[in-house]
């Protein structure tokens, strides 16, 4: 039967544009501006959905965009919420979580066996036997989840957008449209947010059957409309508050990252169920629910409905269900006292009869439990919170809606800080401690007249602008007056439970005095063995009743009992939403696309790219590499090393610096010629080394391994500061590119584009100069890092790709090769050098890996010198060794990071190991014991196999090179 | 259907008992008393009564049991540690752990699930050689596997992370498993209480009095307690305790931060990790898909939430698991994790005699809970610390012998 | 995300920076006792509350030190090394001879 009710003033949808669907294989249709839900209600389908634990057939309840009882899929998406997904054309639907239909789900068994399963139930059973749990935990985690991933859903990343105003007003009902209005008359910038597709909050539902609240509306929509300075995003939620006034706010197409000087929090409330058996079939429903699908969606809640309430709201919402057309055919008041007589006079003259001081004792299910038959009244004794069966009253009807009071939207608040208190007048938490720059307006702040929350919006905004540095004058709310808008106690015992309090996880009243039984009696405790405010909706329409629960239990006043911790996000919010679109940077050389094309494998090092080795058709890697090494040692190799960090330390206390930096002396180093830089911290420990080039008395040139340069040039500048030496630092590492060229061929090949004496009496091991090559002005520098012979040529990093080029012409008649990282590793490792980070970790002193002869001890400070002036007293507990394997071994090939065992003990582990083509046997690194350290000594490896290997300790280089 | 669930059905009366007692005021003076009521805090309490027969004891908690890390962490438990110590120690406690529901009676939900940390990079893959070494060497199952067997376990996850950091392997881990973390809290909570053991919930410590180097009682919001040994296993608060005994510790507190998803139908069977990406995730008994990353990297006193941190985090995960682009978050929050500079624990002794500490549990703090309460109390009981925690001694600072987890540069989780 | 000022760019956003530990006051390397070192080396001043730290503005490369409250994570003021308006701060000013004041090692 179509709950369609003929066009309402203000309705959302658009009735030219019909959307046809199908839900659980039927065929519905709705209009464009429906949800998923307003189309199906209005179409008479009241099963939307089944629960989480007991699979109770669930309909609407809050339909204010946490009604998580009705999640659905179209096969694509996993979990829509059907009261917040616009409904689609030709979207085909079903209900998640259910075994064979929404309406024959087979799961529903599990309700009847409700009895077995109390709260934390499977705290308590499954266990034993332990090795029965396996089999147990199958079955419960099958039962939990609620839809089903799909793993074809495509990668969608949303952009990111990043706003900034002087102030953002979170909710635009009365009190936020107000603020932003008041604020942006004084010239402030405003972004004003909600979560609906249109402005208005409560005034977009609540009319209680009259015209004036529309009106009101309509006039603010228009101011909004015209002022240039108030920026509106609909359809859009504040997902949680973070530091200095940042809320990300989130809408279909994505996030912007607001950022405001001053935040108005004018979120208004949710309205709280009252507890009573059967208080979730499909048809109980909250009044403001029953108000938001007349008036927004036009779709008639019920037929003939009954109004359960404890506050003025439930008169309103009969009057809005009568001017629908239903009929209401009692009001239920749990008060004795209280009644607005205007709101009684007005329903008894159309006809509504109201019970004062009584309850709705129970929903009367329909036999197939599907929907509602009838209500039972009864009597209710509002001091002890007792239902009187002596004097019961059936009433048919096919729904129910619900008033009993409110609690905050208060998240945001809570995550800004924000001190709150009970304010025993309207029976509700209120901010009574506001962080600075966050202000609250309207119910969140507990002012509920209609006239008064436009003030205390106006009110907040004044005392934005007062935060802000203006003079606004003074905007006076006045104190709540009359009966409480919230019950403090609306709960129902009855003997067969199924009162609901949290509607996601399926707890009724029992559960929560059976938690408190068992010592789970304070908020947190009773949160997490319920379970209560965990589901999706975050207990949105759980937490304030659990806490009234509580209270009454231990007797105490509610404000004693407190508040659980308010997380983000407000609504559940899409990964793809929050990752957005993301940026992984990297660096490139000048030479990239050179590498690019002749085939090169790249590896990350840093936040560089670089060749690892070329690769070429047919050959492995192994091959490839062992190749580029032997270019190396036969002729000439060279490789692009300009992602090294290049620093110019400059100015009369250059030397001074490097001498407090490093650990080497750097004062007496002549110009000309390079030094050995070893870095510690100040624990002692290795952090970096590299090569200082002095090219003037007041210019050194560093070069520092390409993934620590960012962080040793950091700790360069932070020293200086501390120093205050009379030094510059410059880093040069992306202004200059660096090519590297090694081997017995290096000299011809650099020695054709170079026109200075190369010859070791002119330009020996270690020498440093600035020369021109190519017509640009170069550092060179002879290297011994990966052969004895070998140059590195460091140029403005544009010239880079000629360079290369060049050398590579020059190299043509000797076989020059380019070579790779993998290439370099294997070749340093050859002549026996440590690579910093790679043969030592986060703990390696000096000691360890034989760096002695590079600690000027004698000098009066260095930076981790006097941590090892007490590691020197202490014995070495592993020491870093070359070792080679015979030359016959045709053994598994030992790993890096195999173990260096002594039976039962572990004495060190491999840190570089390979096949040498230059020593034609296996060599490597490894840390052994002190006492194993002497050429000639033996020690065990242990493969990845487990099988042992005897390696020999040797000095190095591990060949005979020229 | 489990047979322990028919006694439920039976009666009107809901006859379970309370799980510890509800305790106001405490007596003059206890043999111990225990400073932190969390999963650490408690197990100490629980094995100090069973193990030494020390139950004059009580458990001062600041606010709600298990209500700090325990309730807050993203509830792995594993032994795949680098240094031959840590591996020892934590295997102890996964050994515990596999028959604490049974000893506590009560369903912890213990969950083996297997456990990758992923590799992207070939000195990432050293790394994990290197963990699975040293693992296999003290006889824990955790060993070098290539992507083939990643996609077996997990063929969701796709190896190339979206093309931005292919993995080329993992260390797998066997024994990783998940828990209940509360419910771990809860039963080592009624095990003690069962045996005399006395938890004060909302109960501050105000101050500790020292005499000649030796501790003499507790000042608290109950009123001055007399006792000769106080253990402080307070993880996040624990610099603010030490003042009170004038302690210097390495401590340093950064915020650490986790989410979770919507629930969905089981699909994640194992625990992955990624340091590069840092990224930790596993999919609890109730569907949520639980998540973590790396440690805030800013000091903070606080558990309040950033949003840089969930931006990142769920970059990564949609780029391991593109299809969960629209699977939505429900939740996040922060704990206040405990870091020491080798990223490992301080346990035992301490300068001031009778002041023990358990201490320094940054991001590994769950998986250690029984063993780290079965070896406090058998410091706080013997007055030396157990063999097992020596390598985590506190003056291992001063001596310069920090432990051997700083040199893989740990990936928090 | 959470702002903060560098002294020499104004406010940005705290991806910008990186953090470079707490302040501390190195001893005399040589007038200290090991003892005395190891706790300069290791040992924190960890308890809550106000704290001199290290901060780097990351696209400009300054170092300069704020003062925030760790509890509450409230930035108090931010000033160069030894530039503290207030005139109280003692960074910088108090040269011995080896011109050393400790740092936490960021790398």
């Amino acid at each position: 039967m179509s709950m369609r009710l003929p066009k309402q003033a203000g309705e959302w949808i658009s009735r030219d544009k019909t959307v046809r669907f199908t839900f659980e294989g039927q065929e519905y249709s709705g209009y464009e501006g429906d949800t998923i839900t307003s189309a199906l209600w209005a179409a008479g389908v009241k099963v939307l959905g089944r629960s989480f634990k007991y699979h109770r057939a669930r309909g609407v309840l809050s339909f204010a965009n946490h009604d998580v009882n009705v999640m659905v899929t179209d096969g694509n998406d996993t979990n829509i919420r059907g009261d917040v997904v616009a409904l689609g054309n030709g979207m085909q639907l079903d209900a998640v979580n259910t075994d064979g239909g929404v309406l024959k789900d087979k799961n529903k068994y599990i309700d009847s066996l409700s009895p077995l399963l109390p709260v934390g139930f499977y705290y308590k059973a499954f266990h034993k036997p332990a090795r029965l749990f396996p089999f147990w935990e199958k079955i419960i985690r099958k039962a939990a989840g609620l839809g089903v991933v799909n793993f074809n859903y495509p990668r969608i990343t949303k952009r990111k957008l990043n706003k900034h105003c002087d102030l953002l007003v979170i909710g635009a009902g009365p009190s936020g449209l107000s603020a932003a209005l008041a604020a942006a008359s004084e010239g402030l910038e405003v972004v004003l947010v909600d979560e609906n597709q249109s402005l208005g909050g409560s005034l977009t539902y609540d009319y209680a059957g009259s015209e004036s609240s529309r009106k009101i509306l309509e006039e603010l929509q228009a101011k909004v409309a015209e002022t240039a300075n108030i920026h509106v995003y609909t359809g859009a939620y504040a997902a949680g508050y973070y530091a200095d006034h940042m809320v990300p706010v989130v809408t279909a197409k994505g996030i912007t990252r607001v950022r405001a000087k001053a935040v108005i929090v004018a979120t208004g409330v949710f309205e709280q169920p009252p507890v009573f058996h059967n208080n979730d079939l499909p048809g109980v429903m909250l009044g403001s629910a029953a108000q938001r699908l007349i008036n927004r969606y036009a779709v008639k809640p019920f037929n003939k409905g009954v109004v359960v309430t404890a506050n003025a709201h439930g008169y309103r919402v009969a009057l809005d269900l009568l001017n629908a057309g239903a009929k209401v055919a009692a009001l239920v008041d749990m008060r004795a006292e209280g009644q607005r007589d205007d709101l009684v006079g007005e329903l008894v003259r159309k006809g509504v009869k109201i019970y004062p001081a009584s309850c709705v004792y129970e929903a009367v299910a329909t036999s197939d439990k599907l929907g509602v038959q009838g209500a039972v009244i009864f009597p209710f004794d509002e001091a002890t919170g007792q239902a009187n069966p002596g004097k019961s009253v059936n009433i048919d009807c096919d729904g129910i809606a619900m008033s009993a009071g409110w609690a905050p939207a208060a998240a945001l608040l809570y995550q800004a800080g924000t001190g709150m208190g009970y304010s025993n007048d309207i029976q509700q938490f209120v901010p009574n401690c506001l962080p600075a720059g966050v202000f609250a307006a309207g119910r969140v702040n507990g002012v509920y007249c209609l006239q008064q929350r436009a003030n205390d919006g106006m009110r907040a905004a004044a005392e934005v602008l007062r935060y802000l540095g203006k003079r606004p004058p003074e905007v006076t709310v006045d104190k709540h007056q009359g009966p409480s808008p919230s019950h403090p106690y609306p709960f129902v015992e009855h003997p067969k439970g199924k009162n609901f309090v949290d509607f996601d996880e399926d707890i009724q009243i029992k559960d929560f005095v059976n938690a408190a039984k068992e010592g789970f009696d304070n908020i947190e405790l009773m949160k997490r063995f319920t379970t209560v405010g965990m589901g999706p909706s975050q207990g949105k329409h759980s937490n304030m009743n659990a806490i009234r629960i509580l209270a009454k239990i231990r007797n105490l006043p509610v404000e004693k009992i407190g508040t659980t911790t308010a997380r983000p996000f407000f609504h559940p919010t899409p990964f793809g939403h929050l990752g957005g679109r993301s940026f992984h940077s990297h660096r490139l050389t000048s030479i990239h696309a050179w590498h690019e094309s002749a085939g090169a494998f790249f590896v990350d090092v840093g936040a560089w790219s670089r060749p690892a080795y070329y690769q070429q058709a047919g050959k492995s890697k192994q091959q490839l590499v062992q190749e580029e090494a032997q270019a190396v040692r036969q002729t000439a190799g060279i490789i692009d090393s300009g992602t090294l960090g290049k620093i110019e330390v400059c100015g009369p206390d250059a030397a001074l610096f490097l001498e407090r930096f490093y650990t080497g002396k750097f004062a007496d180093q002549k110009v000309g010629t390079t030094r050995y830089a070893l870095l510690l911290d100040e624990a002692g420990v290795v952090v970096d080394d590299g090569i200082a080039s002095r090219l003037a008395d007041e210019l050194f040139y560093l070069t520092i391994s390409t993934s620590n340069a960012a962080a040793v040039y950091r700790e360069m500048q932070r020293w200086l500061q501390i120093w205050q030496l009379n030094v510059g630092l410059v880093n040069v590492t992306g202004a200059y590119g660096l090519i590297n060229v090694a081997g017995p061929a290096a000299r011809d090949i650099v020695g054709k584009l170079v026109s200075i004496d190369l010859s070791d009496a002119a330009f020996p091991m270690g020498a440093a100069c600035e020369t021109e090559v190519l017509g640009v002005p170069v550092r060179l520098v002879r290297v011994g890092f990966v052969a004895h012979l070998a140059y590195e040529i460091h140029m403005p990093s544009a010239h880079g790709l000629n360079f290369w080029l060049a050398l590579m012409e020059a190299g043509a008649g000797y076989g020059i090769r380019p070579f790779g990282t993998d290439a370099q590793r294997l070749l340093r490792l050859e002549l026996g050098h440590h690579l910093a980070g790679y043969d030592t970790d986060g703990l390696t002193n000096p000691y360890e890996i034989g760096a002695e002869s590079a600690l000027a001890m004698d000098k009066p400070f260095f930076i981790g010198q006097r941590s090892l002036k007490i590691i020197g007293k202490k014995k070495v507990a592993k020491l870093l060794v070359p070792f080679v394997l015979p030359q016959e071994y045709s053994g598994e090939m030992p790993q890096d990071c195999n173990l260096v065992i002594d039976g039962a003990a572990i004495k060190g582990r491999v840190t570089s190991v390979a096949y040498s083509p230059a020593a034609k046997r296996i060599i490597g690194l490894a840390y052994v014991d002190p006492a194993r350290n002497q050429p000639g000594m033996v020690f065990d490896i242990r493969t990845d196999n487990g099988s042992i290997v005897k390696a020999t300790v040797v000095e190095t280089p591990f060949f005979n090179a020229d | 259907m489990a047979y322990q669930l028919l006694k439920f059905a039976l009666g009107r009366e809901y006859k379970e008992p309370r799980f510890f007692r509800d305790c106001q005021t405490p007596k003059k003076s206890y043999d111990a008393v225990i400073i932190g009521g969390g999963g650490h805090g408690l197990a100490a309490a629980y094995y100090l009564a069973k193990d030494h027969g020390i139950t004059n004891v009580a458990v001062l908690e600041r606010g709600y049991i298990g209500g700090g890390n325990t309730g807050r962490n993203t509830t792995i438990v594993r032994s795949n540690y680098l240094t031959p110590d840590g591996v020892s120690f934590y295997d102890a406690s996964v050994k515990l752990f596999e028959g604490l529901s049974t000893e506590l009676d009560i369903n912890l939900f213990y969950s083996n699930r297997g456990h990758f940390t992923l590799a992207h990079s070939e000195s990432a893959m050293r790394t994990m050689r290197w963990r699975a070494e040293v693992n296999k060497h003290v006889g824990v199952k955790s060993r070098v596997v290539g992507t083939d067997e990643i996609s077996r376990a997990c063929p969701q996850l796709d190896i190339s992370c979206s093309g931005k950091a292919p993995i080329q392997g993992a260390l797998y881990h066997e024994p990783g498993s998940i828990a209940r973390h509360d419910a771990v809290a809860w039963g080592y909570a009624r095990g003690a209480d069962s045996m005399g053991v006395e938890i004060f919930q909302n109960t501050e410590v105000q101050g500790i009095d020292v005499k000649d180097g030796r501790v003499q009682g507790v000042h608290t919001s109950r009123g001055y307690i007399a006792t000769g040994k106080v253990l402080s296993a307070v993880a996040g608060f624990t610099p603010r305790v030490c003042k009170m005994v004038n302690l210097q510790t390495p401590i340093v507190i950064h915020p650490l931060q986790a989410c979770v998803s919507e629930p969905m139908k089981p699909w994640l069977d194992t625990i992955l990790v990624s340091g590069s990406l840092h990224v930790y995730v596993s999919q609890s008994s109730r569907g949520e898909l639980v998540m973590g990353s790396s440690l805030d990297p800013y000091e903070v006193h606080s558990t309040r939430s950033t949003f840089d941190f969930v931006e990142g985090l769920t970059s990564h995960i949609v780029d391991m698991f593109p299809f969960l682009s629209n699977v939505k978050i429900v939740r996040q929050w922060a704990g206040m994790a405990d870091i020491t500079p080798d990223f490992a624990p301080i346990m035992g002794n301490t300068p001031v005699r009778g002041f023990y500490l358990d201490a320094g549990w940054g991001t590994w703090g769950f998986k250690a809970t029984p063993i780290s309460g079965k070896t406090m109390a058998y410091t706080m009981a013997n007055d030396r610390p157990h063999e097992l925690i020596h390598s985590f001694r506190m003056s291992r600072f001063e001596e310069y012998e920090l432990t051997g987890e700083k040199g893989a540069a740990s990936v928090g989780h | 995300m959470k702002l903060l000022e560098c002294p020499m760019n104004g406010v940005r956003p705290l991806s910008e920076f990186l953090f470079g530990g707490e302040y501390r006051e190195m001893p005399d390397p040589d007038g200290s006792d090991d003892y005395e070192w190891a706790g300069y080396v290791h040992y924190r001043d960890n308890a809550p509350g106000v704290k001199k730290e290290w901060w780097y503005h990351g696209p400009s490369g300054t170092w300069f030190i704020a003062e925030r409250n760790t509890l509450t994570d409230e930035v108090l003021k931010t000033y160069l090394f030894g530039k503290d308006p207030s005139g109280k701060d003692q960074t910088g000013s108090k040269p011995n001879k080896n011109q050393t004041t400790g740092t936490e090692q960021s790398i």
